[in-house]
């Protein structure tokens, strides 16, 4: 009669993986310690400017998310935290309810409430290209975002668990929108900011300032 | 002459106490926390990712972390449990539904029937709650005592013998209702 402790030391999958490659505790380690220097002390935007460049950069396999947002008064409305070279860029998940752990955010453009999740799912590391690309509407813009293939590796794994939830776009900690996922996202999405072209031009510069 | 303080316009990074405590708290307790980690997910991503989470959370909150080894790893323990316990009932329904398509595969070897007889055990914890998984963990595998995981859980011993008995019985119980094919006799 095998005891639970015998079950499961054998089931134990520690014992049956290889070791941890060390490139993956240096990612890790390399995003948390990004994290700290962004987070909330006011001197985290000049850690953002010089952070060191993530290592892994590869192409990916595309596919495309377009996400249709509506107004624009962001943009034109002179945010504060629009830094001149480098802007913040993160999505995470978000829900239209509050749950605990889950923060309060006003979406920009809309006026609307999320809740956001803690976990970010990429960030300025994740991004192998951002481009400008024409808006909905003429004379406005968008940015197009490429990921890397880390970063629409996490893409993948983080939206497929989530389809019919909402995915937030922050540029420096701000939702400029939020919509819901209708199937699970690669390695491209598309900020639909309404954007004049030198504030897209902005962005998508700034994006890829690590 | 521009007003701007020195560091505002200073060109590299100064340093910061908080990302130098982090990046001690990282190295002292990242293999420990992802060997916990892994024993509460299914998969290795899953569990790099817990560990990220963990200590991105730290990130947030470094001034708040009691200073001391024991302290430390005790709050990143508990909020890599806590962390799973958010994700752990988030997918309980999925998990249900995998659940009774893998019931439904069959064995084809010897070597398929051990694969099919751990993965039913590991799959059987992950009926448990978190946190009652996170003491079957400590005590089974990671050779804890009972105070020593109450102190790391904030709890008292009797509570740490509780979530023991109730954890083994659980266990117990599920795996006999998947129908003992790998662990009828158990």
């Amino acid at each position: 009669m095998e005891s639970v402790r015998d079950m499961l030391r054998d089931a134990d999958p520690l014992r049956h993986e290889p070791p941890r490659l060390e490139e993956e505790r240096d990612g890790i380690r390399r995003a948390v310690l990004a994290a700290a220097s962004e987070a909330p002390s006011r001197s985290s935007m000049r850690w953002r400017i010089n952070r060191t460049p993530a290592a892994l950069l590869a192409a990916g396999a595309v596919s495309v998310l377009s996400v249709a947002v509506l107004g624009s008064k962001i943009w034109s409305g002179g945010s504060a935290t629009l830094h001149a070279a480098a802007v913040r860029f993160e999505m995470r998940l978000a829900d239209t309810a509050f749950s605990p752990g889950l923060r309060e955010a006003r979406i920009a453009l809309t006026g609307g409430v999320v809740y956001l999740h803690q976990e970010i799912i990429v960030t300025n590391d994740d991004i192998s290209d951002s481009q400008v690309i024409d808006g909905e509407r003429p004379s406005r813009f968008g940015v197009a975002v490429t990921l890397n293939a880390a970063g629409a590796e996490k893409m993948r794994r983080a939206t497929a668990r989530h389809v019919g939830e909402l995915i937030a776009m922050l540029i420096d900690g701000e939702v400029i929108t939020a919509p819901r996922l209708r199937s699970p996202i690669g390695a491209s999405a598309v900020l639909s900011c309404d954007c004049t072209k030198a504030e897209a031009e902005r962005i998508a510069n700034g994006m890829r300032i690590r | 002459m521009s007003g701007l303080p020195i560091a505002d316009i200073l060109p590299v990074a100064l340093p910061d106490p908080s990302a130098d405590r982090l990046s001690t708290l990282f190295d002292a307790h990242y293999e420990r926390l992802y060997r916990l980690a892994r024993r509460l997910v299914p998969t290795t991503d899953a569990a790099g990712d817990l560990v990220q989470d963990t200590f991105l959370k730290a990130a947030r909150a470094v001034a708040s972390i009691p200073i001391g080894s024991t302290d430390e790893e005790a709050w990143l323990v508990r909020v890599l449990i806590n962390l799973r316990r958010d994700e752990w009932r988030k997918t309980a329904v999925r998990r249900r539904h995998q659940e009774e398509a893998r019931r439904s595969t069959r064995v084809c070897s010897d070597q398929e029937a051990v694969f099919v007889a751990r993965a039913t055990v590991w799959r059987a914890l992950d009926r448990l709650t978190p946190r009652r998984r996170a003491v079957l963990v400590m005590h089974e595998l990671e050779g804890l005592t009972i105070p020593a995981i109450a102190s790391l859980l904030g709890v008292s011993g009797i509570t740490v013998r509780w979530h023991l008995s109730k954890g083994r019985g659980d266990l117990a119980r599920v795996l006999r209702s998947h129908g003992g094919e790998s662990h009828g006799k158990r």
